[in-house]
């Protein structure tokens, strides 16, 4: 077995022991040597030079394929929706006109056209596109594997030792699914806990409470150090050095500049705001460009509710001319900032929706044949991979499921496939059960 | 006969190079099961990381770690159109082509052209893949020299590993066999079976496998003392042994004087105080507590203050929220669900048993064979989470024998003794538990009746045969009409002489008062996870089972021992301790002792959520009867979500999220500020910074400030325009010290 967790497997209690070493041992050089002696902490984990971060544009409860990425022009109108597709800058390549800004950036952008898994249902079908797991049938059911965003973040830590390796904007959404489960609370998304486009924005969880000044933190960051003065080589086990470097980067981003810059979104030019648009999506995509920038690794920018199944319109309408600036205003600025290359995007929901209307001109859920959208990252831009039915449907070509798409985002991150986690009875459990990267994109 | 065939075939693969190989022992034959399933073995390929996982790698799967060899000759010879093999040039064989990467191979180079491991494969390939044969001799056991060894550091032992066969043949197999420390920092081993040890000192084991079949050499690596006169540790233990005769402290002190040892100095009172109010009742000792503890003269005070603590109410709750834990009183579902009430009566159920006192074995079977309903029998609430087949066999195994057996759910446990007839034999205890009535309102129903059904069969998932009952590694029970195989479990569970039951008991406590398993983890125990010190165990397991199943006895016996009163500053003789309980190994507080701790040396409870089954004002988390009252503190803390049975799943690893919580949430903001608080008291009296500082220090770390320490606090004070803010921070300087937040 490769090992690439450098653990053994047998032990269930080490699981919880590396959580900090990965996260803790960079985090301002602090108390490594003190880590390292530990006994529970014999090897070192994947040391990660990866450069790449990735942003993910989440839209729970399942994007209409039809009526954007895979517009099917040719067929009835029942099949075909309300909208006309318009041209990109790949010939060839059409998408639906609510997607303006994406089309004069088709050239940065890939398409897996056939992702395809075989569930109807949210809630496992959330679980299997966040985790790569079959998941619970009922939404009342947790977690019962680990996100590929939690995974990530363990297994690569954050760029800059200050920043959270793995933020949700505003929140934490996929019924709970895009959590870390066994690999540790540490490992789960930092939320952002509001509204990036809302007036005064702050960050609940960096912002103080009550009347606190932050001239009082100072003083206590003082005096703790003051007294804090208990002897550290009472504690092998590493976790006194782990919260000591914990307390350390908290009192750091409450405190310090970087982090509070980082999440600071007013420091940008207007002109640019307004390009990302005033709204919920544009300013979430504009932060997590500021995030993965200052250090973060992995940013999920949960994007309302898709579940359109009556009148679809009028929910699309709300949701995709947000989302289309979003995107393409952050592709455009990263292309800009020389950052694409080093910075994945990824455009997903639990699944598809149906190709033929419904009595109530809606949608519903539609897991045979879906689209993803990745771009950036150093993958290749202007491809469709796989392709549907001729109205819709089924997969035509080029079966893709929810593993190859998640084997392809380790892979473009630099994540060794065979890595394996051990799960709470100390079973090692591989990242990627089976699934293989999309080597068109690669 | 012991046929050294490593020689041989070391001869034959040189014999080999560049032409056919030919040899003509014709009894080196070799035998895809022994030989050839090894060497996928040894080289990992079928590991659970590579093609041994469920799904396989890349379209090529073979057994997990062998244990199928039919399987295996199946996937390699004759899937994916036979082009694994290629018998008329066997070095082109994909096998062979792949393990050695001359063609890209997403696991690497395995092994190099010609080497021990290519010429086996090569070889079985050039003879025409013989097929595994029903007669095929299997590996009955392997053996190893020596079995144990008293290393010194940096040294070397090169252990050698023999197959005993079916057909009495035996052979070296340590070039084949695979090798695994449990403590790579003391000892490593290669892969050739040498063990090397480094620098550090202590005990370990080296597990090794081979056909399907595991054996352990264990070790220790004495402390090598310099500079301290030898004849000074010995009279200090030899003055131990003198005075502390128990068999409990008399196999701590011989394992210390086996490894060259020095126990840390005995700790002091005040330290102690808190530590076993924290241990016992999950509690911080009020300043008073700390005074007149301190003052007492009595030279039996550590004992009555055990005999106090156990008395108290916090007692029953502190060990009652470890039982929810690992028997999964959980309640997780929609907000309406009407799950509290049953986790509360479970919870009431548990907390009672403690507070009384009820024998362990008692409270044991009470669970496993509760019938009835639920609101009626609390036990019974046990069958809520725990469900499923393998609910029952790996919540029995785990909670209350000691033993991981999951992985023998699908296959061979690889590093036990236990099968898939073990894991369903087990499950077959359970066949006829029957479900009746509840409502489905959350992750589970709520009020069903469990009562025992008519019929009900377990089968083997391979071979499709009826499983009978049967205890793990014990006898097979009865199932006819009239038998409850699960009172059977029990009572085979509960008799004295059981392996498991008595020892997984005085292991899980002992781990709790010392903050590591003599068998750690606590619920792992195997021949290749040996208990660190097997005598320590056996007394407290003796102890155990002639008091009666005593808990609150074994608790006494645990927290007036020797080991337990230690220091937990390390000296020069024992720095490097952490398996022989020569010092106090410190632990942060868990989530509930930590937030009740601030909440009451504050003055300011916790205000739990309220709705359905609201708790009333001033329930400390302690007495939370499920995971699902939602407080952010404690889940950042590690608060399990209960869907395990293992102790494991409540994690003390630090967080980026605690940090933050410490700092700047709400609740300690609001703890702080609160108007009837400590903090608000100390703003508001007219007592010196002296006089307040000291009841500071009293109060949250339990000792007074030395003279540093109220110099430095009563300097800022007095620097502080603000006297409330002051005081304020002080306070949370203090709060977020590793000191308060640890068990040390």
């Amino acid at each position: 077995m490769l090992r690439a967790d450098g653990t053994s497997f047998q032990n269930c209690d080490g699981v919880t022991r590396r959580n900090f070493l990965q996260v803790g041992a960079p985090v301002l050089g602090l108390s490594l040597a003190g880590l390292l002696r530990s006994e529970t902490l014999a090897a070192a984990p994947t040391a990660s030079h990866s450069r790449k971060s990735i942003i993910v544009f989440w839209t729970h409860g399942g994007m209409s394929q039809q009526d954007t990425y895979d517009m099917k022009p040719e067929a009835p109108a029942e099949y075909r929706g309300m909208y006309t597709p318009i041209e990109t800058t790949v010939p060839g390549i059409i998408v639906g006109e609510r997607f303006p800004q994406q089309a004069k950036i088709m050239h940065h952008l890939s398409q897996v056209r056939s992702v395809h898994h075989d569930n109807g249902i949210h809630a496992p079908s959330a679980h299997w596109m966040q985790t790569g797991h079959f998941g619970p049938t009922l939404a009342r059911i947790g977690q019962q594997q680990p996100s590929f965003g939690s995974v990530i973040s363990r297994s690569l830590g954050p760029q800059q030792p200050q920043m959270p390796a793995y933020v949700a904007v505003p929140k934490a959404e996929a019924f709970g699914y895009q959590r870390a489960h066994y690999l540790g609370k540490a490992y789960n998304p930092f939320d952002v806990g509001a509204d990036p486009n809302g007036e005064d924005f702050k960050v609940p969880n960096l912002s103080l409470p009550g009347d606190l000044k932050l001239s009082s933190i100072n003083t206590r960051r003082r005096l703790l150090a003051q007294f804090d003065t208990i002897r550290r080589d009472i504690d092998r086990s590493g976790v006194m050095d782990g919260l000591d470097t914990f307390k350390a980067q908290a009192l750091e981003m409450v405190a310090g500049d970087h982090v509070r810059e980082a999440f600071d979104i007013s420091k940008e030019d207007p002109k640019l705001r307004d390009r990302y648009g005033r709204h919920q999506y544009g300013q979430s995509a504009l932060l997590a460009r500021r995030l993965v920038e200052a250090g973060t690794r992995c940013v999920t920018v949960n994007t309302g509710y898709w579940d359109h199944h009556d009148n679809i319109e009028s929910g699309l309408e709300e949701h995709l001319p947000p989302l289309d600036r979003a995107i393409g205003a952050l592709v455009e600025d990263l292309v800009e900032r020389d950052m694409l290359d080093d910075v994945l995007i990824y455009c997903a929901g639990e699944f598809g929706r149906t190709p033929l209307m419904n009595g109530h001109a809606g949608r519903d859920h539609w897991s045979n044949c879906f689209t993803v959208m990745l771009a950036g990252g150093g993958i290749q831009g202007g491809r469709v991979v796989g392709a549907s039915e001729k109205w819709g449907g089924g997969v035509k070509e080029r079966l893709t499921s929810p593993l190859d798409v998640l084997a392809t985002i380790y892979q473009t991150l630099g994540i060794p496939l065979e890595l394996h986690y051990e799960d709470s009875t100390g079973r090692p459990v591989s990242i990627i059960d089976s699934g293989r990267p999309i080597r068109e994109l690669l | 006969m012991i046929r050294h065939c490593r020689i041989t075939l070391i001869v034959c693969a040189a014999m080999s190079v560049g032409h056919t190989f030919a040899c003509a022992e014709e009894s080196s034959r070799i035998r895809f099961t022994t030989d050839v399933v090894s060497v996928l073995t040894k080289l990992g390929c079928n590991s659970g990381g590579c093609h041994g996982k469920a799904t396989g790698q890349n379209g090529f799967k073979l057994s997990l770690l062998g244990f199928e060899p039919e399987f295996d000759y199946q996937a390699i010879v004759k899937e994916s159109r036979g082009r694994r093999i290629l018998p008329a040039a066997p070095e082109r064989s994909l096998v062979l082509v792949k393990a050695t990467n001359q063609k890209p191979h997403g696991g690497g180079q395995r092994t190099s052209v010609g080497s021990e491991e290519y010429e086996i494969l090569r070889r079985w390939i050039a003879d025409g893949v013989v097929a595994p044969a029903a007669d095929d001799p299997v590996v009955e056991r392997i053996t190893m020299s020596p079995r144990e060894q008293v290393m010194e550091n940096r040294a070397s032992e090169a252990l050698l590993v023999t197959a005993h066969f079916s057909d009495g043949t035996s052979r070296d197999v340590t070039r084949q066999a695979v090798y695994e420390s449990n403590e790579p920092e003391i000892a490593s081993v290669e892969s050739n079976g040498l063990v090397r040890t480094h620098d550090r000192t202590g005990l370990f084991s080296v597990m090794v496998r081979y056909g399907g079949s595991i054996a352990t050499f264990h070790a220790a690596v004495p402390l090598q003392a310099t500079g301290q006169p030898q004849s000074e540790i010995e009279a200090r233990l030899k003055h131990l042994e003198q005075n502390l005769t128990s068999p409990v402290e008399q196999s701590l002190i011989r394992q210390w004087k086996r490894l060259g040892i020095t126990p840390s100095e005995p700790a002091d009172d005040a330290t102690f105080l808190r530590r076993v109010s924290v241990d016992i009742c999950g509690t911080l000792p009020t300043r008073k507590e700390v005074e007149d503890y301190v003052a007492d003269t009595d030279m039996e005070k550590r004992n009555r203050l055990i005999d106090r603590l156990l008395d108290r109410p916090e007692y029953a709750s502190n060990f009652c929220l470890k039982w929810a834990d690992i028997l999964r009183n959980r309640g997780s579902g929609y907000a309406t669900s009407k799950q509290r009430p049953g986790t509360a009566l479970f919870s009431g159920w548990i907390r009672d048993s403690l507070a009384a006192n009820k024998p362990y074995d008692q409270f044991v079977a009470e669970i496993i064979t509760a019938s009835g309903d639920q609101n009626e029998n609390p036990p019974a609430i046990w069958y809520r989470q725990v469900r499923t087949q393998a609910d029952y066999v790996e919540s029995v195994a785990q909670a209350f024998l000691g033993v991981r057996i999951q992985c023998a759910q699908c296959h061979h446990h690889p590093f036990d003794r236990w099968s898939q007839a073990d894991y369903y034999g087990l499950a077959a205890v359970f066949s006829r538990v029957g479900r009746k009535g509840g409502f489905a309102d959350a992750e589970v129903p709520t009020n069903e009746v469990i009562y025992l059904k008519d019929k009900g069969d377990v089968l083997h998932p391979r071979s499709g045969r009826l499983m009978r009952p049967k205890a793990l590694g014990g006898p097979e029970f009865p199932l006819t009409g009239y038998d409850d195989p699960r009172r059977s479990l029990a009572r085979w569970m509960v008799a004295p002489e059981n392996p498991f039951f008595a020892r997984t008991m005085v292991n899980r406590t002992w781990a709790h008062f010392h903050g590591r398993g003599i068998i750690h983890p606590i619920d792992d125990a195997r021949d290749s996870n040996p208990p660190t010190n097997p005598e320590l165990l056996d007394a407290l397991a003796a102890e155990f089972v002639t008091s009666g199943y005593d808990i609150k006895h074994l608790i006494r016996v645990i927290c007036n021992s020797y080991s337990y009163g230690l220091k937990a500053t390390p000296n020069d003789l024992n720095g490097d301790d952490s398996q022989t309980f020569a010092r106090f190994y410190p632990r942060r507080l868990s989530a509930e002792v930590l937030l009740d701790g601030i909440s009451q040396v504050l003055e300011v409870p916790t205000q739990f959520a309220g709705g359905p089954g609201s708790l009333p004002p001033g329930t400390r988390a302690i007495d939370l009867p499920d995971e699902n009252v939602p407080v952010s503190f404690l889940d950042v803390f590690g608060r399990p979500a209960r869907t395990s049975s293992c102790e494991c799943e409540r994690v003390d690893a630090p967080s980026l999220a605690q940090a933050l919580t410490l700092i700047n949430s709400a609740e300690i903001q609001r703890k702080l500020t609160a108007e009837t608080g400590y903090a608000a008291q100390l703003a508001a009296n007219e007592r010196t910074h002296v006089e307040n500082s000291t009841d500071i220090f009293l109060r949250l770390l339990g000792r007074e400030p030395d003279r540093m320490e109220l110099q430095a606090a009563t300097d800022f004070l007095k620097s502080e325009e603000d006297r409330g803010e002051a005081y304020r921070s002080l306070l949370w300087s203090l709060l977020a010290t590793n000191e308060f937040m640890f068990n040390h």
